[in-house]
């Protein structure tokens, strides 16, 4: 089967591939593009360390078409790690020691970015729960990343 | 694998007329999983994800509610018409797999899965919804309970595409309620789910009960339960009896690794009673 | 309030004067986690040569049958398949086993599990190489099977493998039982049930195997313990060690499994596949592949049988522990001796007999993961306990402060507790801040539809190898011309923090800050083989290692140093990366000049420290005698909230204390408090690997369930108690392993306060505790 060509925003700039129909996004991303921060953690859409950000909207990579990916704005932690309020949550992150083997971190720090740039304050514990619900980890138990995200938000919405 | 990728709808059922082995990708998130997994191997598939502009809606119109098949739960989440007694759609969303898969998985989609597991039949169920479908020759409207047939076998025909899902607005007294459990607080297949809608002025003047499991494999209408529960005025539990009993008849909820039937029935019972109360106002 | 410079070295070098180390008991940053926290570490799968080719399992249909063809050529000729293997590829020996050679790498004649490996398919493109694996034609005759590790105990059942069922028999023997229960005025007996739990990394197993010169090979995997890996390799290749490189990359999760044989499975699959190829194989288990193929925590049925004093003193503890090692012996071998000598949980038993049973069936196999055996002993023994006080009236926490272990008191060993033991530590701690007492009375008066409850559970745990190998480790530093240390030990990082804490004791032990070192990657050519990362001792152990190599190249330094500023080596401090002369601060020398004067005047900064515990002293008929030099001590209350008619609840807040000796970074330990507590509270609540027949029915994330940051408690306090150890690096001790094991029995005995009983099987799904509710009659 012939390859799809499709184009697409990556990171803010213009990006074209050739993708295969049965590929995903997060094949595409990671071999194609060498986005490296996308990890594979179930391939079903169970655990969440596929997320990136499709028209700033998180998105599980392991489950979407690479082909819906044409005419998207797609957004990986690559494309995040100068952003300033990224740079507070990655410091955090440190700070709290919420990164511990690692493999989840780029996700938690997508949805954990996306939930701060959209509350209107300091978002509540459970609400940082609510929002990094949907990325399993199996090191933390969750509660230095709910911590480091809760005092990076409290740095970002200053 | 080929993949026809139409910008609008009369594109997509030219293209579906004329290619009616074509498997029908939305969001995604239930068919690539399986395709991944080698569960399916479809020669061809339409993508309609480009018309998410035309069918992404979520309208009141002349007493309906109509919602565009590619509206994401998300949208459904965070919708400013689903207000009053139609936040119950968000009851459903606040459960719906997680955030992420919030964002990519449709409405539309949810029901032509035709699966027990898809939470927003129960509740549409429970809503007496319909559903449109277009074709280049024209347009139908089924009520959903006629579209779901069994598990993964809706009644659509191949060269059809479901649009839109309508149900009447719900005043007057109507007030619904949605409850779902699961082996955990989220991310979860359901054990059982329940929705139930009623119009209620002292007494119940009309019920509509839906469970993931009734009578067959797939969400379907608690008849007896919904027969039992008119003309009730409700109190207290002793006045649920009757509907339970007959709710217990309906079921078909059986064991597996998650649960035995017995414990779904009985969650459903449980959930039945507390749904209805809520609704109602009693304790 | 501000600090000069000035005024800050001076503190510092005060303390230096003192001889403080500088770095120890701070939580420090990792010095491994700006990558991470940037998504640019580089796991095994980022690192993908152009050229290479994908590998997919072919796995047993059967749980037990005779192997009577493997048909290939359909696969082969399948579009992008580049070779299919089995059996008859390996050049060596066909064994991909830790301790007991007794699993195939793949299966030869007969199969007897669903995760044994029948072939791997090796394309071009990892879907081609999955569709191609259904093409391979494997045929099966059917043996009778045996799924339950009692009936596979019984004379007549199928075999497994050749010999008996019973793959190890371990004893514990102490003073005499029967006389015991005949002294005692209560007998308790009850039985209690585990479940397999899969330890669910991230990161599944994988292994890259890139091809040298001379069939040689290089391989980078996500491991824990890269030396073992290259022996499992050269063994399965026929070849010598050397030709063999193996480096550990940077690993997303372990706990366990990739201690056991699993990484050996994808290392040497890559590796056969690249030398069958000659190119670069990825072997990376899907998500499926792994929950089937991998070692998981052993199902345990565990029947205790207690005699009691009526005042609640324990005379005789008897313990029976069977459990399921699936169809390969694995490191199980060893859990059975961990679980066995845990069985009667942290108390002074005089008569104590315990008998442990690893037994074969054909499940898929067991073996090494968090807790190694612990978690199961512990919950049975701590239900139990709550079993014996309801028989007796007692609260279950006055039960526990009569029998538990305190300085001057015996294990079921004979072990005596000296001042390291801080078990009664832990428990006041956690007693005080869940206010307990108050809220054990409180809730014993409830009647309504949701009820609370609050339960206790304490443990000890066995520190590092013990009975389980010899303890040793190495670690190398070598200081680069520009002053950078580079820190190297096969000891691996796989999330802990705690390679970044070894780092912590060198800089603290030479003076230097910790921005001055590197962590080299674990790799089999540049680094001593070190024993297994396993067993939570990297700090404790291997910092004493650390701590051993610091100290050499702090002599070393420190007299480049003294000649440079003119005064003898005893009179050289060194503090945050400057030297400077004993009682004139004035007078310094900074790091980078001691290094840069090493060099030019041939003075070698490069270093291997080297650390061998005591040896256990048992006896390894009764048991009896010293297993561990030293313990960890842990206590925890859980509080919930259940709903009766449903049986569904939460817990509301989780309190946890351990005795850690020394915390050598103390934001490390809690994160090993939070995390391996929620690993505990998914065992004890939700997880289940189900096998049916021999089959997994529930092999992935979306019906294997893990706690999501949703189900944790609301509240969880972690409490470090310190208590130091003879053995660890300035009395640490273990710490990452202890945290799993309390959650069960805490969060069921907190059910059993709420609803009037308890259930004896994990997990402690919500329709256990409603039927428990039901038969109570209280739905």
């Amino acid at each position: 089967m012939d390859r799809i060509r499709i184009s697409f925003r990556l990171n803010g700039v213009e990006r074209e591939a050739f993708v295969s129909p049965e590929e995903r996004l997060l094949d595409m991303l990671r071999d194609d593009m060498g986005m490296k921060s996308v990890k594979e953690g179930c391939g079903t859409g169970d655990c969440g360390t596929c997320t990136v950000l499709v028209n700033g909207k998180p998105v599980l990579s392991c489950i979407m078409p690479a082909f819906q990916a044409r005419g998207k704005e797609i957004t990986t932690l690559e494309g995040l790690n100068e952003d300033s309020a990224m740079k507070v949550i990655q410091d955090k992150f440190r700070e709290y020691h919420a990164a511990q083997c690692g493999f989840c971190t780029p996700a938690m720090e997508i949805v954990g970015y996306k939930l701060i740039k959209e509350s209107d304050g300091v978002p509540s514990k459970e609400e940082v729960k609510e929002g990094i619900s949907g990325v399993l980890c199996r090191c933390t138990g969750y509660y230095d990343i709910v911590d480091a995200l809760r005092s990076a938000a409290e740095v970002i919405k200053k | 694998m080929e993949v026809l990728m139409p910008n609008t709808l009369d594109e997509a059922l030219r293209a579906l007329v004329k290619n009616q082995d074509a498997v029908i990708v939305a969001g995604g998130t239930d068919l690539w999983p399986r395709i991944r997994d080698l569960e399916v191997r479809p020669e061809r598939l339409l993508d309609i994800s480009g018309l998410s502009g035309e069918l992404s809606y979520i309208r009141k119109e002349g007493g309906k509610v109509r919602i565009g098949s590619m509206t994401t739960i998300a949208e459904i989440y965070e919708s400013r018409e689903l207000d009053g007694p139609l936040e119950v759609f968000k009851d459903v969303a606040a459960k719906f797999g997680s955030p992420q898969i919030r964002n990519a998985a449709t409405i539309g989609g949810n029901i032509c899965a035709s699966l027990s597991s898809e939470d927003y039949i129960t509740l549409l169920l429970a809503l007496d919804a319909s559903v449109v479908l277009k074709s280049v020759y024209g347009e139908r409207t089924l009520r959903l309970e006629d579209f779901i047939v069994d598990k993964r076998t809706v009644n659509r025909k191949p060269y059809e595409i479901v649009t839109e899902v309508q149900f009447n607005d719900m005043t007057d007294g109507w007030r619904a309620g949605f409850e779902k459990i699961g082996r955990r607080n989220t991310l979860i297949i359901n054990l059982v789910n329940v929705a139930v809608a009623l119009r209620y002025n002292g007494r119940v003047e009309e019920a509509r009960v839906a469970l993931n499991r009734v009578n067959r494999k797939v969400p379907g209408r608690a008849r007896a339960a919904e027969k039992a529960l008119l003309g009730k005025e409700i109190r207290g539990d002793s006045d649920l009896e009757e509907a339970v009993e007959a709710l217990r008849g309906e079921l078909s909820l059986t064991s597996d690794f998650r649960a035995s039937g017995e414990y779904r029935v009985a969650l459903a019972e449980v959930y039945f009673k507390r749904i209805v109360k809520r609704l109602v106002g009693v304790a | 309030m501000s600090v000069s410079v000035e005024e800050f070295i001076g503190e510092l070098q005060r303390k230096a004067e003192r001889g403080e180390l500088l770095y120890i008991g701070q939580s420090l940053r990792r010095i491994d986690d700006l990558e991470k926290v940037l998504g640019k570490p580089i796991y095994t799968n980022d690192l993908l040569p152009r050229e290479t080719l994908y590998a997919r399992l072919v796995l047993s249909k059967q749980p037990h049958a005779i192997l009577k063809g493997i048909g290939v050529a359909r696969a082969i000729s399948y579009p992008t398949v580049k070779a299919v293997l089995t059996y008859q590829d390996i050049p060596g020996e066909n064994i991909s086993s830790t301790i007991i050679p007794d699993r195939p790498l793949f299966a030869f004649e007969k199969v007897r599990s669903t995760g044994d490996i029948v072939a791997a398919v090796i394309a071009e493109n990892e879907r081609r190489a999955a569709e191609a694996t259904e093409l391979v034609d494997v045929q099966y005759e059917p043996l009778p099977a045996v799924f339950d590790p009692i009936e596979a105990m019984k004379p007549d059942a199928p075999k497994v493998h050749s010999e008996g069922n019973v793959i190890k028999h371990m004893k514990v023997r102490k003073g005499d039982v029967e006389k015991g229960f005949q002294d005692s005025d209560i007998i308790v007996e009850n039985t209690f049930r585990t479940q397999f739990q899969d330890a669910v990394p991230l990161e599944a197993e994988t292994a890259l195997a890139i091809p040298r010169d001379n069939g040689k090979l290089l391989i980078i995997g996500s491991m824990q313990t890269p030396h073992h890996v290259q022996a499992a390799v050269a063994r399965v290749l026929g070849r010598p060690l050397e030709d063999i490189e193996v480096i550990q990359a940077v690993t997303g999760g372990a706990f366990g499994p990739k201690s056991d044989e699993p990484p050996y499975d994808v290392s040497s699959i890559a590796a056969l596949g690249a030398i069958k190829t000659g190119r670069p194989v990825l072997m990376s288990m899907t998500r499926k592949e792994s929950m089937i193929a991998h070692t998981k925590r052993h199902p345990a049925i565990i029947h205790h049988k207690t005699g009691v004093k009526s005042n609640g003193r324990l005379v005789a503890s008897e313990v029976q522990i069977v459990l399921d090692g699936g169809a390969y012996a694995s490191l199980g071998v060893l859990v059975i001796v961990r679980a066995t000598f845990h069985a009667n949980g942290p108390y002074d038993i005089p008569n104590v007999k315990n008998d442990g049973y690893k037994v074969y069936t054909n499940n898929t196999y067991t073996g090494s993961f968090r807790g190694f055996g612990a978690p199961q002993a512990i919950f049975a023994a701590e239900a139990q306990m709550d079993e014996i006080a309801r028989k007796l009236n007692m609260d279950p926490l006055d039960l526990r402060l009569m029998n538990m272990l305190r300085p001057g008191s015996r294990t079921s060993t004979g072990q005596l507790m000296d001042d390291s033991c801080g078990l009664p530590e832990c428990v006041d701690a956690v007693v005080s801040a869940s206010n307990y007492r108050e809220k054990r009375r409180e809730y014993s008066q409830q009647s309504g539809k949701v009820r609370r409850g609050i339960g206790i559970a304490m443990l000890h745990h066995g520190n590092a190898l013990g009975p389980e190998g010899n303890d040793y480790a190495y670690v190398h530093l070598s200081v680069e011309k520009n002053g950078r240390v580079h820190l190297g030990t096969a000891l691996t990082e796989y999330g802990t923090g705690a390679v970044s804490g070894l780092a912590q004791i060198a800089a603290s032990v030479l003076g230097i800050p910790l921005d001055y070192f590197v962590l080299d990657r674990p790799d089999t050519l540049a680094h001593h083989e070190t024993g297994a990362t396993v067993a939570s001792r990297v700090t404790a152990i291997g910092g004493n290692a650390a701590r051993d190599a610091a100290m050499k190249l702090k002599e070393r330094a420190t007299a480049v140093a003294a000649r440079l500023l003119g005064v003898s080596p005893s009179d050289v401090r060194i503090v945050d990366g400057l030297a400077f002369v004993s009682g004139n601060p004035k007078r310094t020398v900074s790091w980078e000049e001691v290094v840069r004067a090493a060099y030019e005047s041939g003075v070698e900064l490069s270093v291997i420290g080297y650390y061998m515990a005591p040896q256990c002293v048992w006896d390894q008929e009764t048991g009896l005698g010293s297993p561990y030099n030293q313990y960890t001590f842990g206590a925890a209350v859980a509080e919930v909230e259940v709903d009766v008619e449903t049986g569904q609840y939460r817990v509301l807040n989780y309190y946890v204390a351990f005795d850690v000796g020394k915390a050598i970074n103390p934001k490390n330990v809690i994160g090993q408090l939070y995390g391996g507590s929620v690993q505990g509270i998914g065992y004890a609540m939700m997880e289940e690997l189900v096998h049916v027949n021999g089959k997994v029915v529930n092999p992935n994330l979306k019906d294997y369930y893990i706690p999501t940051s949703m189900d944790v408690p609301e509240r969880m306090v972690p409490i470090i108690v310190e208590k130091p150890g003879s053995m660890g690096v300035y009395g640490a001790k273990i710490i990452a392993e202890p945290p799993i094991v309390l959650p069960a029995p805490a969060i069921r005995n907190a059910i059993m306060n709420a609803i009037g009983d308890g259930v004896n099987d994990l997990p402690i799904t919500a329709e256990k505790v409603y039927r428990k509710a039901k038969e109570l009659g209280l739905g």
